[in-house]
């Protein structure tokens, strides 16, 4: 069963090396017991256009698609049997990268 | 199936319901859990479950002395049996911490205790399809998120218990309150339903402090629930009920558990301690006879781990049986900032300004309770005791 787990950033801190150590010993772990499937960081919101064509033409705009205070900075997919793995892993993931995760299922 | 469902209570009505109700609840779980090592077995237990819990909602609203064993633990402890299981995981499930705590609490009313979705709208004062929606969100996300069926491992057993004692608490305290004409009776059968829940946890951790005393608790409470309302229908406080109204039986082994924890010798946990404080009103035989300086120290105790302005305002209460009620008000004072928007917090200043003979600050402290308060029984409570007050004065 596999989640999207989204990592919450508030600030514009970008991770300190100590949390990037953690974050790699998180990964190799989870690849290790086969957990992984994919994860990566996100450049800042404001590097992000939005496209919307969803009526006559497509409408090109700067920035992300919801102005926050919180937003996303980088996720995981990761494999496991039922939420309560799920939810010992994103604990360990979230004291890692010293952020708020969101943990959600994929649609089956 | 059905047949042997019938067999064993010996209503085909109940079996019939027991019997679709299990195949049902299957049909919903079994995709997304797998189909059970032993389906016959699990269909068989778990409508075993249902019509039991059936026949208990039954017989309750009939008949107050089956409602009265229940209660009381007349089996030794022993090996928890297939239904019993089949009941903790459910409650583990229900309790989840991936669950909000009001979805927890109705959806244990639901799944666990097998009250119906009016009956536990009701209780909660919220519309019966707002409660419709909640049950069947959590339902499904217990689904899409896979929150597992099972009874956590021991490991992690310590932070799930504590979680499923908090909304088993939840549950006591809304039977607890129901109090008073016009009540809806399906309130009463909530303290039972939890203790029966209580005793069900102690079971799976006969060693651990706090189940014990939770369970303490709630029986030292529960015993004094005929003493607390008066024939009229009216709330009897502590220091005025009828000492010979409570259930001796339940005191008693309240009594019995707290003794246990007290031997164990390990520091208690919020339970235990609002336990101990219960024994020690309860063994009083007469209000006057209450060791106040003893619920004095607990309250001590129980400020250190829980520092919930309502602990130090019950503290205080109990302050002015020992030091008097100035010295209890000035405590009290402090916590305006805190509890402004509590009725107890308005209700508590107006007795001690009554004590002290300032009544016309008392009347107006009555007359904030009484706005807040949300209970009819105590609304009604409060009333009398501001009537009690005497005619306000005149202008001028």
């Amino acid at each position: 069963m596999q989640y999207l787990v989204s990592v919450i950033a508030d600030g514009a801190d970008r991770a300190t090396p100590e949390e990037m150590a953690a974050i790699d010993a998180f990964n190799d772990r989870l690849m290790a017991e086969g957990h992984w499937v994919f994860a990566a960081g996100l450049e800042s919101p404001s590097s992000a256009t939005v496209i919307d064509n969803r009526g006559e033409e497509a409408l090109v705009t700067d920035g992300p698609f919801l102005e926050s205070k919180e937003y996303l900075i980088g996720f995981w997919v990761m494999e496991a049997a039922d939420l309560d793995v799920m939810l010992k892993l994103a604990a360990e993931g979230s004291k890692a990268c010293n952020r708020k995760l969101e943990v959600r299922p994929f649609a089956r | 199936m059905v047949a042997s469902l019938t067999r064993r209570f010996g209503d085909l009505d109940i079996a019939e319901e027991a019997a679709a109700e299990a195949f049902a609840t299957a049909v919903e779980r079994w995709p997304a859990d797998g189909i059970p090592p032993r389906p016959g077995a699990w269909l068989t237990t778990t409508a075993n479950r249902k019509a039991i819990d059936r026949i208990r909602r039954e017989n309750k609203r009939d008949d107050k002395q089956k409602e009265a064993q229940l209660l009381y633990d007349d089996d030794p402890p022993g090996p928890l049996d297939a239904i019993d299981d089949e009941r903790l995981r459910l409650i583990f499930t229900c309790c989840h911490p991936a669950l909000a705590m009001e979805t927890r609490v109705a959806l244990t009313l639901r799944m666990v205790a097998g009250l119906t979705v009016p009956e536990i709208a009701r209780a909660f004062l919220v519309q019966e399809a707002a409660m419709g929606q909640r049950i069947t969100r959590a339902k499904a996300k217990i689904k899409a998120a896979r929150i597992p069926y099972r009874v956590p491992s021991a490991e992690d057993l310590p932070p799930r218990v504590s979680g499923v004692l908090t909304v088993l608490f939840l549950v006591f305290n809304e039977g607890y309150l129901a109090s008073g004409p016009g009540t809806d009776p399906v309130r009463h059968d909530l303290t039972a339903e939890a203790i029966r829940l209580t005793r069900l946890i102690r079971g799976l951790m006969p060693q651990d402090g706090e189940v014990a005393g939770l369970l303490a608790l709630m029986l030292l409470t529960e015993a004094r629930r005929t003493a607390r309302i008066s024939a009229s229908g009216d709330l009897v406080p502590l220091d005025e009920q009828d000492r010979g109204a409570w259930d001796a039986e339940l005191i008693a082994e309240g009594h019995r558990l707290v003794r246990e924890r007290l031997a164990a010798g390990v520091a208690p946990g919020r339970y235990q301690i609002l336990a101990a404080i219960n024994a020690v009103h309860t063994y009083a035989r007469d209000i006057r006879d209450t060791d106040w300086s003893q619920v004095i120290a607990l309250y001590d105790q129980l400020v250190r781990i829980d520092r919930s302005p309502i602990i130090v305002l019950n503290r205080a209460i109990a302050v002015a049986e020992l030091d008097g009620p100035e010295v209890a008000l000035a405590a009290v004072d402090g916590l305006e900032a805190r509890l402004a928007g509590y009725y107890l917090y308005h209700a508590t200043r107006a007795d001690l300004l009554r004590r002290l003979g300032r009544s016309q600050e008392s009347r107006a402290a009555y007359d904030r309770a009484i706005e807040l308060a949300g209970n009819a029984a105590e609304t009604a409570y409060l009333i009398r005791r501001r009537d009690q007050l005497g005619a306000a004065p005149g202008p001028g």
